[in-house]
């Protein structure tokens, strides 16, 4: 496949809070969000001229969002999609202006996902009819993502010996990223055992081996190497990226196994294809924590250990900062709160600006202490390549390969 | 448009609905049936117009046994549906069918995702729980023309090995 490694770059980056009752809007966060990727980047309202967004009908769309910021578009699109949509749309964004429609794109996700429409599936969501393809299962009461994923945890618990204890660390290593994390709503340090004692949501998921549900906005903006030179910030370079790729039978991808298998096994030739690099390259991994299980079965569908030994690896310290390969530095969807994926590519766009914003005081001009104790530094030393693994279900995913 | 109520659903089966309209009435006459290709011959769940393994669009019912195996499973404790919070703790299975088994690929089987049921329609009790015990279909009519395929346990030995989630 076709690479354009390296010339097109993010440049800005910017979210609204993470909270649990935002008081106001989804169009309002928005509005928010792209206004600080803007601000990041050093654009004016005649420095974006596309906008594209992401959601599930919870949401507003870039026709509402874009006059709120005196911008004129030539290009917008507003697509239904939840995790794995930052990366697609990022390798969609470059496909638009490659093409010549627009010159720069701010990529937007925002929800009242805990206030309001909430990504768990209760309220709203619980009480929709059930139609069409929701009759396989939603019928047997497995409606929620925990309950649509369990069987495919299980299944790999079943095949591999892949214990709880194993994908606790996930939830360990990721709280404590969150206690160097001032925007995470949750940033106490939790252990194994805390979330080994926390109460049962759908076996083999425990509440903490679920993310939390936040209210929020978040954006990125894509450019090309050559607009990006021009710009506030350091650039940020994409080497690769490979959307929404999908296993066998979408409609129903139990019926094509192994089910512990997920999609990174189709993306992964296409997104290290392009960039050239193998697993080993790779200093911080972003891989997607709805779920301490969706950060495991993808680190190892990626070729960052063998196929199984995905519960090894989360628990051998490799994905805490300090270790060889940290993932999740911000603490991300199990810690500072849920955003479909967009947070996990703007700390890895941090990370190798070498501006993590932690608790250093010179965090902003590259100043760390590297001094990972509670309530400290989050910066990952001299950070050269970062992977985002964006997970939408077992059988669909995303990637994205970066580097400063 | 056939609406049933159960358990607090509202399940929707319109006449234009050319996937699911006949499939819970088959269900109704006590009959598991699943779809299987014109030109390949192979059968699919849930149904669809097209063969996923060969793209051929012709396609008629044929009736499986209903017996098959647990292949994977979950146990639900925190119900998020309303309807279902007095049923749990409630097991969701994946029940892999004795038919097609490993056709047309090794990894590839009938899978259905059902309830596990005690005969008269209870939950089944957390610890009958396990991948590899033996299953076989029952149907729990919910209207005249509706029912939905649930599974049941048998005293049937099981396939391979038998695993349960050690909590």
């Amino acid at each position: 496949m076709a690479s354009l490694k390296d010339r097109y770059c993010i440049v800005g980056v910017g979210e609204t809070e993470y909270s649990r009752r935002s008081g106001r809007s989804t169009r309002a966060m928005a509005v928010e969000a792209i206004k600080n990727a803007m601000a990041d980047a050093g654009l004016g309202k005649d420095g974006v001229d596309g906008m594209m967004s992401y959601q599930g009908g919870d949401s507003t769309t870039s026709n509402w969002v874009s006059p709120d910021l005196g911008l004129r578009l030539n290009f917008y699109m507003d697509v239904f999609g939840g995790g794995s949509s930052t990366e697609a749309l990022i390798g969609l964004a470059i496909g638009a202006i490659e093409a010549g429609m627009c010159n720069t794109m701010a990529i937007f996700r925002s929800m009242n996902g805990y206030s309001d429409v909430r990504i768990g599936g209760t309220g709203a969501r619980a009480a929709a009819p059930v139609r069409g393809l929701d009759l396989a299962q939603v019928p047997f009461g497995m409606r929620s993502a925990g309950q649509s994923f369990a069987p495919t945890f299980m299944r790999h618990m079943y095949e591999y010996g892949t214990t709880s204890a194993q994908v606790a660390h996930v939830r360990q290593a990721h709280s404590k990223h969150a206690s160097q994390n001032p925007k995470a709503l949750l940033k106490e340090r939790v252990t194994v055992n805390d979330v080994l004692a926390s109460r049962w949501i759908v076996k083999p998921l425990h509440l903490l081996d679920c993310c939390v549900e936040t209210d929020n906005a978040t954006c990125v903006i894509v450019t090309s190497a050559e607009r990006a030179r021009d710009l506030r910030m350091r650039p940020v370079y994409i080497m690769g990226v490979a959307g929404r790729v999908n296993k066998p039978r979408l409609d129903f991808h139990w019926a094509h196994g192994p089910i512990s298998r997920v999609a990174g096994y189709h993306a992964r030739d296409i997104v290290f294809g392009q960039a050239g690099i193998k697993p080993d390259d790779v200093d911080i991994t972003g891989s997607y924590d709805a779920f301490t299980f969706t950060t495991m079965l993808q680190l190892e569908e990626y070729g960052f250990c063998q196929k199984g030994e995905g519960g090894h690896y989360v628990s051998s310290g490799i994905i805490e900062l300090g270790g060889r390969r940290p993932n999740n530095t911000s603490g991300s969807h199990l810690c500072e709160g849920y955003t479909h994926g967009m947070s996990m590519v703007i700390e890895n766009v941090r990370q190798l600006r070498g501006t993590a914003d932690d608790y250093c005081p010179g965090a902003a001009d590259g100043q760390h202490s590297y001094d990972y104790s509670p309530g400290r530094c989050r910066q990952v030393k001299d950070a050269k390549i970062t992977m985002n693994l964006g997970w939408a279900m077992p059988a669909t995913g995303s990637a994205l390969i970066m580097h400063n | 448009m056939p609406s049933i109520e159960y358990r607090g659903m509202n399940l929707v089966v319109p006449e234009n609905d050319s996937e699911w309209n006949e499939h819970f009435k088959l269900a109704r006459e006590r009959r598991l049936m699943l779809r299987a290709c014109g030109a390949c011959h192979l059968m699919r769940y849930p149904p669809s117009h097209g063969c996923p393994f060969c793209g051929d669009l012709s396609w008629s019912w044929r009736e499986v046994s209903g017996r098959g195996h647990i292949y994977s499973y979950e146990i639900v404790a925190h119900a998020i549906q309303p309807g279902f919070k007095d049923w749990t703790p409630y097991a969701v299975v994946l029940v892999e069918l004795d038919e097609q088994r490993g056709q047309p690929t090794a990894d590839q089987a009938l899978r259905i995702i059902a309830n596990l049921v005690t005969p008269d329609f209870r939950a089944e009790k957390e610890e009958n729980v396990a991948i590899g015990k033996r299953v076989r279909v029952v149907f729990q009519d919910l209207s005249p023309d509706f029912a939905l395929p649930q599974f049941t346990l048998t005293d049937e030995p099981p396939e391979g090995r038998v695993w349960r989630f050690p909590s």
